[in-house]
């Protein structure tokens, strides 16, 4: 069993450097640094297990992971919210009432024949399925996390966290919770295969396609949208082709469009004229021009990059960047290649690499999951709310250029909201906390009025109906074909029917446990391991002082025997400091 | 992202630019808003064609205004034809001219307008549309429509006026969580929306210990250093902030409702570095689906008295020439009404640049009511990056082309 050592950054002359570290070199700390890029983290255990393996055995348990079993991972139970009559759902509100008027019904709901508001239920029904998909792809957020969380392929998850926030599509836009599922499907199975393939696939991906107006990319009126995007943001970056190109690439992919959860090629759509792209010509369909982008140099720099500052650290130089593009170019766009020569290298383990990455924050509470030894994300507070209150809302990325990353990650805001956030998982509202997913959002009041008795318009008033007279309500009640703030409502009612809830426990956490076990006699002693444990970057010499100090006075003694019975809360506000400090943010 | 160049389709004609002279300003009863004591403070910072000292304050409208009734073509029939019930009605508005009028809540706006300092530019928007407004939005923080920028409009004028990135608090964002529009390569956005809850939820006894999150350390490298700085300037930023909240005379008086430009004017007061302030409406009634004229009456009144009071606020804190305030929506709403008396998601929208340097008056084409496009849309007449251009060019004095990623020409818009 390997030595567990302190922290031990290689020296920085490492740096850029791709030589592959000596045996002599690695040790305990490399392999926590090592497990902690490479995927969220781990016990001492786990640490301790990689480290036994040597290096080279270490990273290659991590990349190749497809022989060992993952069994705690169990595919997405849906709630039942969807059904066919929802295939081709309209793009707007407007959208859907039109078709229900021009053809008697929408998405399987039919016009009322008589009386007011005759459109009601058709408008009920766009807002119901715009509710449910919101609320399922929530669920699946935490699904994913869960799965980050439990998996023995850590690698695979982290790749294709990284995959979601690099081929951005939010379900905001999407709107339909299964293509997100199938999209986090294929950033797993393509997490560290062949990039060329995985660009195809995505390409061909129904939430993309969608995403990027696929549908209205045809022959003779040509959309540019994912065409640009495909250059821009996924495989060259900005600067590396010409509008004309673009214009081209656009004709290459026409008539491409999905059927539900299917991609499909329409003929009559596809312009099959001849193109003349990034100095090529030919009568290329997608696929070809997207092996034409892959020939260029630049996008093997352009990925290797991504990758390298998703994993390791947030700068790196042009020098570093062309190397990593020459290993991928060189293993025709493999990424396991790439990962073994990152995870190996000096640069990897010098000193520079050491707490050089800002954590995202679902990679940053996965970890935190690792670090407290939770094996399951908690139910309060709720997943979703504490990693957007940190700035990342899973499966909704702020638009097609996915995540910032790097230090757009810390404002003072963000910052404090992860020590908030902390706190919640240690020490959570269980009392206090309300589910979200229960609760109307701005609706809710149009609920509590409704079901007082006033009528629709009554409902819907900006004003309080309470203090109305009731000639003033009566008059505002009216003949119309529906009213869409009243959808709002019933279509979160309809869909919070049916949703699974999730689970809301709290974090299983058991600090008194871990501390006894860690053979700490003192408080000082106690602290140091939970730093040494928590942190990949040292804190302040003054910082662990207070700390020390602060858990002493809690406990009233330094003793950690003597307050062994009582110590797990004044633990857990302890580990909420170690985690609200600047070290804890990075990795 | 369209074909065509950036430029075509949005020539300005300027028609019936009307230019006011700078007459005084007016204090009286307006909307709700009591007089508020005019003091002569610190003199203006910025001296003419010096712009360091000039603010912009972006007062964003989420939800989509409804331009066609904020200002409205009263002097175009098609609008009563598309506007049967929830056209505002011509001896309700407060006449700019014989076309166009405001809304008649709009009073505060009409006295500024009146006094020479607001630009309304009409038909604003950009090609292929979005009609979301979590799309639209993401383009109007981005800049980018149809496309994206990992760096919001405002962090990018922010790396264009400090490419350093070195000042800190340069941009301040006043909203619950931080907008896309503010992101920044270098500069760390203040973003609060409750001075007094811009802080670390504590238990009591972990209190005497936050000071030593920032305790003096060796940074291990650029990041590190960096979230050193940023716990440093939470603890500092939010102190700050919260004693400027403090100190803020005017909050006092109840009849002054300015939203949250309240924290804007405290922070200009206590003599911020801030040069980029964003505010988002909250609680918008902007969605107007439903039964229209009642929240929209209401949301326009709030946001125009808000406006008049926050400038009345800076006249008497003595910065009225340094700031200039920028409002837009994502986008605008249909042409016709539908049915539930209100209307739907649209294109083109009307934007204000409203200060005591802005030449005002009426820019851009109003977009034809006649020939719709889209299925009963307006079409756009002012690409929007040609008012960013304006204001971070005109105002800012950064370069727009390095901001905005390719030349717009901004409008003739400013004083000096």
């Amino acid at each position: 069993m390997a030595t567990r050592t302190g922290w031990s950054p290689g020296p920085a002359s490492w740096k850029d450097d791709l030589a592959p570290i000596s045996s002599a070199d690695w040790n305990y700390d490399r392999a926590a640094h090592l497990l902690t890029h490479a995927g969220f983290g781990g016990t001492p255990t786990d640490i301790e297990a990689l480290a036994g393996k040597g290096l080279d055995a270490a990273v290659r348990s991590l990349v190749h992971y497809e022989s060992i079993p993952d069994p705690r991972l169990k595919p997405f139970v849906e709630s039942g919210l969807w059904d066919p009559s929802l295939n081709g759902f309209p793009e707007s509100r407007p959208e859907a009432t039109d078709r229900a008027e021009r053809q008697g019904n929408s998405m399987g709901v039919a016009v009322k024949p008589g009386g007011n508001r005759p459109v009601q239920p058709v408008s009920d029904r766009f807002f119901y399925w715009l509710r449910a998909t919101m609320l399922e792809t929530r669920r699946l957020g935490y699904w994913w996390a869960n799965r980050m969380l439990q998996t023995t392929h850590p690698v695979e998850q982290k790749m294709a966290l990284l995959w979601h926030g690099h081929f951005a599509t939010h379900e905001n836009k999407v709107r339909d919770y299964r293509k997100m599922v199938q999209q986090i499907d294929l950033f797993e199975r393509g997490a560290t295969g062949n990039l060329r393939d995985l660009t195809i696939q995505v390409a061909k991906n129904p939430a993309m396609l969608y995403f990027l107006d696929a549908q209205y990319n045809v022959k003779g009126a040509p959309n540019e949208n994912f065409a640009r995007e495909v250059m821009e943001l996924f495989t060259m970056g900005v600067g590396n082709y010409s509008e004309n190109d673009v214009r081209e690439c656009a004709r290459a992919f026409t008539g491409w469009y999905f059927d539900d959860l299917s991609f499909k090629v329409d003929p009559a759509k596809h312009d099959d004229g001849e193109k003349s792209f990034l100095g090529r010509s030919g009568r290329f369909d997608g696929v070809e021009v997207l092996k034409i982008i892959f020939e260029q140099p630049v996008t093997a720099e352009y990925l290797a990059g991504k990758i390298y500052r998703f994993l390791v650290r947030d700068e790196l130089s042009p020098d570093l960047r062309a190397k990593l593009g020459k290993v991928l170019r060189e293993h025709d766009y493999e990424v396991k290649p790439l990962l073994t020569a990152i995870f190996s290298s000096r640069d990897f383990y010098s000193q520079a690499s050491y707490g050089g990455h800002i954590k995202g924050p679902v990679e940053h509470l996965v970890a935190m999951m690792r670090h407290l030894g939770a094996d399951t994300i908690p139910g309060v507070p709720d997943f979703n709310q504490s990693t957007i209150a940190m700035g990342q809302h899973l499966l909704n990325p702020p638009s097609v250029a996915g995540w910032a990353g790097g230090k757009a990650w810390i404002t003072p805001g963000l910052l404090i909201a992860r020590g908030n956030v902390a706190r919640e998982v240690l020490i959570p509202d269980m009392t206090g906390f309300r589910d979200w997913n229960f609760t109307a959002g701005t609706d809710d009041l149009l609920g509590r009025r409704l079901r007082d008795g006033y009528d629709i318009g009554a409902s819907t008033a900006v004003s309080d109906p309470s203090k109305m007279s009731t000639f003033d309500r009566v008059a505002l009640e009216r003949d119309e074909r529906f009213n869409t703030r009243i959808s709002g409502y019933i279509g979160w009612e309809q869909a919070a029917r049916k949703l699974i809830p999730t689970p809301r426990q709290a974090a299983q956490i058991d600090l008194t446990r871990m501390v006894m076990e860690s053979g700490s006699k003192t408080t000082a002693e106690a602290v140091d391991y939970l730093l040494w444990r928590i942190l990949r970057v040292p804190a302040a010499a003054a910082a662990r002082d207070a700390f020390v100090g602060f858990l002493t006075r809690e406990l009233g003694t330094d003793d950690i025997e003597r307050a062994r019975t009582y110590m797990e809360d004044a633990l857990r506000l302890t580990v909420h400091l170690i985690m609200s400090t600047p070290e804890y943010q990075i990795v | 992202m369209p074909s065509r160049g950036p430029l075509s389709g949005c020539g300005v004609s300027r028609r019936d630019l009307m230019r006011l002279g700078a007459g005084g300003f007016g204090f009286g009863l307006f909307g709700g808003i009591g007089p508020v004591p005019f003091v002569l403070g610190q003199a203006s910072r910025a001296a003419a064609g010096n712009t360091s000292g000039r603010i912009l304050v972006v007062f964003e409208w989420f939800g989509g205004n409804d331009g066609l009734n904020t200002v409205v073509p009263y002097g175009d029939p098609m609008y009563y034809k598309h506007r049967p019930t929830i056209g505002i009605k011509e001896r309700d508005l407060l006449k700019i001219d014989a076309h166009a009028g405001w809304h008649k809540s709009m009073r505060g706006m009409k006295q500024l307008y009146d006094a020479g300092k607001v630009a309304i530019v009409q038909g604003v928007g950009y090609d292929q549309p979005s009609f979301s407004h979590f799309t639209s939005m993401s383009f109007w923080h981005t800049a980018a429509p149809n496309s994206g920028n990992e760096y919001g409009w405002i962090g990018r004028t922010a790396s264009a006026l400090d490419p350093a990135g070195q000042r800190e608090n340069f941009i301040v964002n006043i909203s619950d969580s931080q907008s896309l529009a503010v992101k920044a390569e270098k500069h760390v956005p203040l973003v609060f929306i409750d001075p007094m809850r811009f802080q670390r939820d504590v238990f009591a006894q972990e209190k005497g210990v936050l000071d030593q999150l920032a305790a003096q350390h060796t940074p291990a490298g650029d990041a590190h250093r960096y979230v050193l700085e940023v716990t440093r300037s939470a603890a500092q930023a939010s102190e700050v902030v919260r004693a400027a909240w403090s100190q803020y005379t005017a909050k006092a008086n109840p009849d002054l409702r300015l939203l949250d430009l309240d924290k804007v004017a405290a922070l200009i007061e206590a003599d911020f570095p801030t040069r980029l302030y964003y505010v988002p409406l909250r609680n918008s009634l902007f969605d107007t689906h439903v039964n229209q004229a009642s929240p929209h009456d209401r949301q326009l009144e709030y946001c125009s008295d808000a406006i008049a009071g926050f400038f009345q606020e800076l006249e008497r804190i003595g910065r009225a020439d340094d700031v200039v305030m920028y409002v837009y929506s994502e986008f605008g709403r249909r042409v016709p009404e539908n049915t539930s008396l209100g209307t739907d998601h649209g294109t083109a929208q009307v934007n204000f640049v409203i200060g005591n340097q802005v030449k005002g008056g009426l820019y851009g084409n109003a977009p034809s009511l006649t020939n719709l496009v889209l299925g009963d849309n307006l079409e756009a007449t002012v690409d929007f990056r040609r008012v960013y251009a304006t204001v971070i060019q005109g105002w800012l004095g950064a370069d727009a082309t390095q901001v905005l990623g390719q030349p717009f020409a901004p409008l003739d818009m400013f004083r000096a």
